[in-house]
């Protein structure tokens, strides 16, 4: 019952145009209608022919008008839309695979947006302040004195007075920092304030967020008007509108507020802007603890305010270099104020950035792996197509749809990861406080070129394998010579190389990881100097307009006492600063004089304990004695130093019985014991020079002091015992920066610790994305071969010989990847230099263990595909071809 | 009613399956669509010569898809109604429902 005979009868009886409408109904029908058996089939086919062949039906039908040819111009959304559901289709057949492809490309698309626009808000353009590349901070440096080129608490308002002749600089203000109490009704806050010289708002670039800025005559006069941050008003002021135009009490002065800056306006995180009520003329020219901000005049470069800036210095320098020694070299030196700012940032930001660019590179070969991969395995499904007389284009066409409908739903699922991921970043880092005004926003740009370049790649790896199958001769296709090595030979060795990329990318990725978390390791094993865990600290600040110097000590000296009494406390001391973020530095002469043989000063670190202090904190006492409570301001004012400090100035000396001054006429004391070196500047750097001089002896000349308290239990737990105390003594001192040690060390830990995370985070992805890669190639070869297998094993090859062999042919491109991989991580650890602690580029357990587990990964993922050839009865493997 | 209008009762469930398939009217889902609603399984000849006949009528036009491949790469003839073949189920319906009129439910047939 041949159905080319019913065939051509049907054209003979009915004409050629509606005899191939009707057997391709025809032909549709029986696809899509099950019959038992063949002849069942046939039996339906011709009895349908015969129903079209009787007479009657017959001239009816050839009696109709021919239908009018194919309209050239249909309406493409009916090919889309087919195309479309053929789509789905297909996908539903290999759910799998597109879950592969759609969640590697959400994860590389979701990747580089969240890192990217973190880097971008945060580093990139942290501040909101208009044209950032004109807006500048002036530092300062006298090496004459050892004084590093600084931008905070710097410089004199003189040398401002001297800045401000610069004319390449439009406009350029100046303030001084400090904390003030503000009480608007009950509430009385601890706020960051600053006092400006000049009016910020013009030079930052910014408008008030309600209310005005400060207007020319308040700042003439320094009259009591007050800006609140927008963080401020809202968080601790209840976001009242009727604040503005309102009175607020500062240190129990009453101000008037006039306007809220706008949110992210923040200088140093100064919550409060105040116009400086003392003019700058009545400041002596060496009182270095203010700090200015300058915007360059249009047209006016960084380098000309540099270069006019050092005329300036050489002119103050001829003027006043005899009355002020320390102006013998001394240098201004203007930055952008986001250099200044996140130039610490920069490498970690950096290396993010690089890292992220390494998934999407990874994410699109992983990609371009699967789908070719997947095409090989469609050869047949497209030859046949072809052959049944679908026209090339509409087979492209339906290869493109397919890509586009896997990139888009992959873009759409990494845009929204991005979202979701971009929302709890920003979570997280509102509750890990950071210097830093900058803000977390998905970037659109970034969104548009990472998703560009994932749908990029999908559709050229999704397409490209069809134009070769198109051009390749469909009859060899059916015919069975998939074997052959025109198509696929070629197509092996592109994924093979993609698999080596792949591996490289993977152990790039692995080492900048592992360099990391070695890091972290070690800064873990680091000793201190001091004892961190269990230790609650807090700032208080003595408002000067309630207390004299003379009541400071005793307010603190009270507040140990009582504090010391409380339930679950171990010691208590106040102190000016402490490990591992001591802040305020100091000269010092030894003896009067110069110290013998060397033209250094000494310079450290100057610190007020009270005379529990080194017990609390953990600090071990080394020579001589610690302060004592008899240490009075009637007695000899003494002293104590840590072994840095002795190591680098006294040497072998004794340095018990010398005597230190502090600066040029500063207090003299002498030194009668030496403290441990402890961690001040950081865990990860060695500890500097310090000084430590007695509180009971300090006259009360520094009002904010930390208190510090260590506790039996939970830190935290105590806050609250601790706040009673200070209302026990005076209800209106408000306590702030409460935090613990261990905190402190996690937050100076931040940066190294997110990278850290993030890179091995990105890591794991990568080692993921390079297993799926290893276990496509892998199947794709080992389906490629199934008739070589049965060859083999027909001629006696063993399983596992079998086995091995896919897996070692796999573990070469590997190979040459870990190899590259290698050589990349070496230049990456470099470029990471600064993030890395007691670690180096090249570290050799970094190296080994990152192409171990790559190596291991690779095997398994090989192994997988390869047992299952290995499975193959040999017999079926043979006749596969026929499948 | 005017004379003429009235249609067969198997050119009327034509019409109907490919109103009901608006726009997506061709051989096979027109075989389908009176199959599955009447549990008769037509002839191909049978509903194409009804599709001829409607043609002619002016009822139904019809026009070749474009090839696609599950088909052999065979063109579709698909099939719409005209406006006149709407007109023509309204009247027949009009036609049908008067002549049920006033006839109980379940007509019990002569004799029973």
């Amino acid at each position: 019952m041949s159905l080319s005979l019913a065939q051509w009868l049907l054209r003979l009886t009915l004409g050629a145009a509606a005899a191939r409408v009707i057997i391709g109904d025809l032909a549709e029908l029986l696809a899509t209608r099950p019959h038992a058996t063949r002849f069942a089939a046939g039996l339906w086919y011709w009895r349908q022919v015969l129903s079209c062949l009787s007479p009657r039906n017959a001239l009816a039908i050839r009696r109709a008008a021919p239908p009018p040819p194919p309209r050239q111009r249909r309406r493409p959304m009916d090919t889309l839309f087919a195309d479309l559901r053929y789509a789905v289709r297909v996908f539903r057949r290999a759910p799998g695979f597109a879950a592969l492809v759609i969640v590697t490309m959400a994860g590389g698309i979701a990747a580089t947006t969240i890192v990217y626009s973190a880097v971008d808000g945060m580093v990139l353009r942290p501040f909101p302040f208009a044209e950032p590349s004109r807006l500048v901070g002036v530092g300062t440096s006298y090496p004459a004195v050892g004084a590093e080129l600084s931008f905070v608490e710097h410089l004199s308002p003189a040398e401002y007075l001297d800045a401000a002749r610069a004319t390449s600089l439009e406009r350029i203000v100046a303030w001084d920092m400090g904390n003030r109490q503000v009480t608007v009704g009950e509430n009385t806050e601890n706020l960051f304030s600053g006092f400006w010289w000049g009016d910020p708002f013009p030079t930052l670039g910014v408008e008030p967020f309600q209310g005005r800025g400060f207007l020319p005559s308040e700042l003439e006069a320094g009259e009591r008007v007050a800006i609140l941050s927008h963080r401020v008003w809202r968080n601790r002021f209840g976001a009242d509108s009727a604040l503005v135009g309102g009175q607020v009490l500062i240190n129990g002065e009453p101000y008037r507020v006039v306007g809220i800056m706008a949110p992210r306006t923040l200088v140093y995180g100064m919550d409060l802007w105040i116009p400086m009520p003392a003019s700058p003329e009545v400041f002596p020219r060496n009182r270095r603890q203010f700090q200015i901000i300058g915007r360059l005049a249009p047209g006016a470069s960084l380098a000309q305010a540099n270069a006019e800036l050092a005329v300036i210095a050489r002119q103050v320098e001829n003027q006043y270099g005899a009355a002020f020694p320390e102006y013998a070299g001394w240098s201004f030196q203007a930055l952008t104020w986001n250099d200044i700012n996140v130039r610490a940032a920069r490498p970690a930001a950096m290396i993010m950035l690089a890292a992220v660019a390494f998934v999407m590179l990874l994410v699109t070969t992983n990609v371009a792996t699967l789908l070719l991969g997947r095409s090989s395995g469609r050869a047949r499904e497209v030859a046949v197509r072809a052959a049944l007389g679908a026209g090339k284009r509409r087979i492209f066409r339906q290869f493109l749809t397919e890509s586009i409908l896997l990139a888009l739903t992959g873009a759409a699922l990494g845009i929204g990861l991005g979202w979701w991921g971009i929302a709890a970043l920003a979570r997280t880092l509102e509750a890990t406080p950071l210097p830093l005004a900058g803000q977390l926003a998905m970037n659109g740009q970034v969104l548009l070129v990472t998703t560009l370049a994932a749908v990029l790649a999908g559709l050229v790896f999704g397409t490209v394998p069809a134009l070769q199958m198109l051009r390749s001769d469909p009859q060899r296709t059916l015919q069975g010579d998939s074997g052959g090595a025109t198509v696929h030979g070629p197509r092996l060795r592109l994924q093979r190389t993609l698999v080596a990329v792949e591996a490289a990318l993977a152990i790039t990725l692995l080492a900048g990881g592992g360099y990391l978390l070695r890091s972290v390791a070690a800064l873990q094993a680091v000793d201190p100097g001091f004892r961190p865990e269990r230790v609650l600290t807090m700032r208080l600040s003595l408002a000067r307009e309630r207390y004299t110097r003379a009541r400071v000590e005793p307010f603190f000296s009270t507040l140990r006492e009582r504090v010391a009494a409380l339930p679950g406390v171990d010691g208590v001391a106040t102190v000016s600063q402490f490990p591992p973020n001591a802040f305020s530095r100091a000269e010092f002469r030894l003896d009067g004089g110069e110290p013998g043989g060397s033209d250094v000063r000494p310079a450290g670190f100057f610190t007020l304990a009270s005379p529990d202090y080194f017990e609390t904190i953990g600090i071990p006492l080394t020579a001589g004695r610690a302060f004592a409570s008899t240490d009075r301001a009637e007695t000899p004012p003494v002293g104590l130093i840590n072994e840095e400090f002795r190591r680098r100035f006294f040497g072998a000396t004794d340095p018990l019985g010398h005597r230190l001054q502090l600066g040029a006429d500063g207090p003299a004391f002498e030194i009668v014991g030496v403290v441990g070196s402890a961690r001040n500047r950081g865990i990860d750097r060695l500890p500097e020079p310090e000084v430590f001089a007695s509180t009971l002896q300090a006259d009360g000349i520094n009002n904010q002091l930390f208190l510090i308290v260590r506790t039996r239990g939970e830190p935290r737990a105590l806050v609250e015992g601790v706040r009673g105390v200070v209302r026990s003594i005076d209800p209106d001192q408000p306590v702030y920066a409460i935090r613990t040690i261990d905190e402190a060390v996690a937050r100076s830990q931040f940066n190294r610790r997110f990278s850290a995370t993030l890179l091995g985070g990105f890591a794991l992805f990568a080692l993921v994305l390079a297993a799926v890669g290893i276990y496509g190639v892998v199947g794709y070869a080992t389906a490629q071969r199934t008739r070589e297998v049965g060859v083999r094993m027909a001629l006696g090859a063993s399983r596992q010989s079998v086995a091995g062999l896919f897996v070692a042919q796999a573990l070469v491109p590997v190979a040459v990847g870990v190899a590259a991989g290698l050589v990349a991580a070496l230049g990456i650890g470099r470029a990471m230099e600064s993030l890395l602690f007691e670690v180096r580029a090249g570290d050799p357990v970094t190296l080994v263990g990152a192409a171990v587990l790559l190596g291991g990964i690779g095997i398994a993922a090989a192994w997988l595909p390869a047992r299952r050839a290995s499975r193959l009865d040999p017999l079926r493997a043979l006749r596969s071809e026929q499948g | 009613m005017t004379r003429g209008t009235f249609l067969g009762e198997f050119e009327l469930l034509v019409l109907l399956a490919i109103a009901q398939l608006n726009d997506e009217g061709y051989g096979v889902t027109i075989l389908e669509e009176i199959g599955e609603r009447t549990g008769r399984r037509p002839s191909i000849g049978a509903v194409y010569a009804t599709l001829a006949r409607l043609e002619s009528k002016g009822y139904v036009r019809s026009w070749l898809g474009p090839a696609t491949g599950e088909r052999g790469g065979r063109a579709k003839r698909h099939f719409a109604l005209r406006p006149a073949g709407g007109r023509a189920l309204e009247s027949t319906r009009t036609t049908l429902e008067r002549m049920w009129r006033g006839i109980p439910w379940k007509p019990r047939p002569e004799g029973a």
